[in-house]
């Protein structure tokens, strides 16, 4: 049984790096992505735990549609929260067109 | 001895889940990590069908399945909107 404890805690240590990285991270696409990551870990952590109804629930609204949402506002605001930002990663991203 | 033999393999699924997040934290460009997040989706699935095996109740499958459904429309949003196309 002490080994599903391990497996728990596992979990929550990823979800706290994914959590870390959503906060620091300048690039909002890529925080929308690190808040994708939370709800998924976070949705299979409630079926770890019992509980499958609100697993469900987690994995409809926060995979799908909270990252659709907060997409569709990036394509309709900006991507960078400043202009230094959106300098540093084009330099750091010129091979790729975006 | 079924027992032991999904404990492995939970573990091993686990390693992935964690490999996928070093790529996802470390990752160069946007492409690297809407993959690691689709690798995550993935194992995650695996995991919930794991556990749905080593419960013994068939009806947990259904979370797995609409899992699957979900993630791939966050995946193909992701991706419209690096092509520039949403």
């Amino acid at each position: 049984m002490i080994i599903y404890l391990v497996f728990l805690f596992i979990l929550l240590a990823l979800m706290v790096g994914a959590a870390i990285f959503s906060i620091i991270q300048k690039d909002l696409l890529y925080a929308v992505i690190g808040t994708g990551v939370i709800s998924l870990i976070l949705s299979v952590l409630f079926f770890l735990l019992q509980a499958p109804d609100v697993a469900l629930t987690e994995a409809a609204i926060g995979v799908a549609l909270t990252t659709i949402i907060f997409i569709i506002t990036i394509r309709n605001t900006v991507r960078f929260e400043d202009e230094h930002d959106r300098k540093e990663a084009g330099e750091s991203k010129k091979f790729i067109n975006n | 001895m079924v027992n032991t033999i999904l404990t492995i393999a939970m573990a091993i699924i686990l390693l992935s889940i964690a490999i996928s997040m070093i790529r996802f934290l470390i990752g160069k460009t946007s492409v690297d990590r809407v993959i690691a997040f689709d690798i995550m989706t993935v194992s995650s699935i695996a995991l919930i069908a794991v556990l749905a095996k080593m419960t013994g109740r068939i009806i947990y499958l259904d979370i797995a399945l609409v899992y699957g459904l979900l993630s791939f429309l966050a995946v193909i949003i992701i991706a419209k909107y690096l092509e520039k196309s949403l």
